[in-house]
């Protein structure tokens, strides 16, 4: 599930949001969140996980079924974060709130539940754009980005991608050992003892991957570019658009 | 224990960062944004167990916050506690997890909290007391995120027991927690040129 997850269509990538540099999506991402937390209604949440899902459909070309089975495992999270603020809501307390219902200790207020249902539409809106974000940005592209458009140190960008390529392998390798423990007699679930196995494989994976890179010089001087990334017109566009986004979603709230 | 977690100096001379130190905090950081990919799921569907009381589900919070310790804990680097939460947390993000975005942010602000425990430490003792502080600063900050994020309408009382659930799981799980996996990877001979080995 883990690895099939972090496999991006080709489509998608080659798609105007795929042309998008990765930086500026985060970064529009981000800005969508602060729009977010502007109110607990119901309304910019919506215009967010719209924008996200028309985003993702037209200049992304996410595939629907993608869109769809990335957001859905999210709903019960909404529902739980959605149930939490609405019982237990600061304006339950308040006697001028109007009483919907009473359950055991606790009162039901209609200001409790708009503000519970607000946060679970944040919820489903902060995930949506999650999701199209992950679907349209492939990590080597989004590491290229950091180094050389945000500057992030060389040396911790692409030792954490080369750490990263690691998923694929330690998803197999957490296969092997719940396995192993079903060999064993015991119980296949998620016993934390689990850690420690996937731990020290990894550890190792990692000291020989670090070896590796030190035989081929890896951070001994300055580094040559393969794959250049540069500021284009799209993701001008791309940055106009998601503010006209982010001050729809404000004024929704207002 | 103890002389072995507060050893002062290390193996790996000094304070700057080898290949080796760099791939392994980031390959912690990995391991944990694979396990908070179950952890979410978990999370999610779990949920209604604690409809008795949901803030005790926060008891199991600390889980989200081992990279920012563990990793210290063994490469012992100033900046590790940062880095290898940020990986967990930007493959969480890159993955498409139910926080989204917001999982670099948790991330920064989780890792942020512990690295500043560190730095204040000078990156010279990895004493248990230190480890726990870190812990429950980088709970502390969480704990700040997610009301503004996820629960801007709780009441005040609700909000504290969130609190005091997350810290004490941030003590447990992630304090202890990383004490422990450290243990073991060094008993299972996996932290060899690493300090803690």
């Amino acid at each position: 599930m883990i690895v099939r997850r972090l496999e991006v269509e080709e489509r998608a990538l080659a798609s105007p949001l795929g042309r998008t540099s990765p930086l500026l999506k985060l970064g529009i991402a981000l800005l969508w969140l602060v729009a977010l937390a502007f109110s607990y209604d119901v309304r910019p949440a919506a215009v967010v996980a719209a924008a996200a899902v028309v985003a993702g459909l037209a200049l992304g070309r996410v595939g629907i079924r993608r869109l769809v089975g990335g957001v859905a495992p999210l709903w019960t999270v909404a529902l739980g974060i959605g149930l939490t603020n609405t019982l237990f809501a600061g304006a339950n307390s308040d006697p001028a709130s109007a009483v919907l219902g009473v359950i055991g200790p606790l009162r039901l207020t209609l200001p409790g539940v708009l503000g519970g249902a607000g946060v679970a539409a944040r919820v489903v809106a902060v995930a949506a754009v999650g999701v199209v974000f992950g679907q349209t940005t492939d990590s080597t592209r989004l590491v290229d980005a950091l180094v050389q458009q945000a500057h992030a140190p060389e040396r911790f960008a692409y030792g954490a991608l080369a750490a990263y390529q690691a998923v694929p392998r330690l998803a197999a390798q957490l296969t092997t050992l719940r396995q192993a423990r079903r060999i064993r007699g015991l119980r296949m679930g998620w016993h934390p003892r689990l850690m420690v196995g996937l731990l020290v494989l990894a550890v190792r994976h990692g000291d020989r991957l670090a070896l590796a890179m030190d035989a081929r010089g890896f951070g001994s001087g300055p580094r040559s570019r393969y794959r250049e990334v540069r500021w284009s017109r799209v993701d001008a566009a791309m940055a106009a658009g998601s503010v006209v986004v982010a001050a729809l979603a404000v004024l929704a709230g207002r | 224990m103890a002389s072995t977690v507060s050893r002062a100096g290390s193996a790996s001379g000094g304070l700057g960062w080898r290949t080796r130190d760099i791939v392994v905090a980031a390959i912690i950081g990995v391991v944990f944004g694979v396990v908070f990919q179950v952890w979410n799921v978990l999370w999610g569907a779990t949920g209604g167990v604690f409809t008795f009381f949901p803030p005790a589900q926060n008891l199991f919070y600390g889980v989200w916050l081992v990279p920012a310790v563990l990793a210290p804990l063994v490469v012992r680097k100033p900046g590790a506690a940062l880095f290898a939460e940020l990986v967990a947390a930007g493959l969480s993000a890159v993955i498409g997890s139910q926080f989204g975005p917001d999982a670099i942010l948790s991330g920064l602000v989780q890792g942020g909290a512990a690295e500043l425990v560190f730095l204040v430490a000078r990156y010279r003792t990895w004493a248990f007391p230190v480890l726990a502080i870190a812990s429950i600063a980088s709970a502390a900050a969480a704990w700040i995120h997610d009301w503004i994020v996820w629960y801007p309408t709780n009441a005040l009382d609700v909000q504290l027991w969130i609190g005091l659930c997350m810290a004490v799981s941030a003590l447990a799980i992630t304090a202890g927690g990383s004490v422990l996996l450290a243990r073991s990877l060094r008993d299972a001979g996996a932290l060899k040129g690493f300090p803690a080995g």
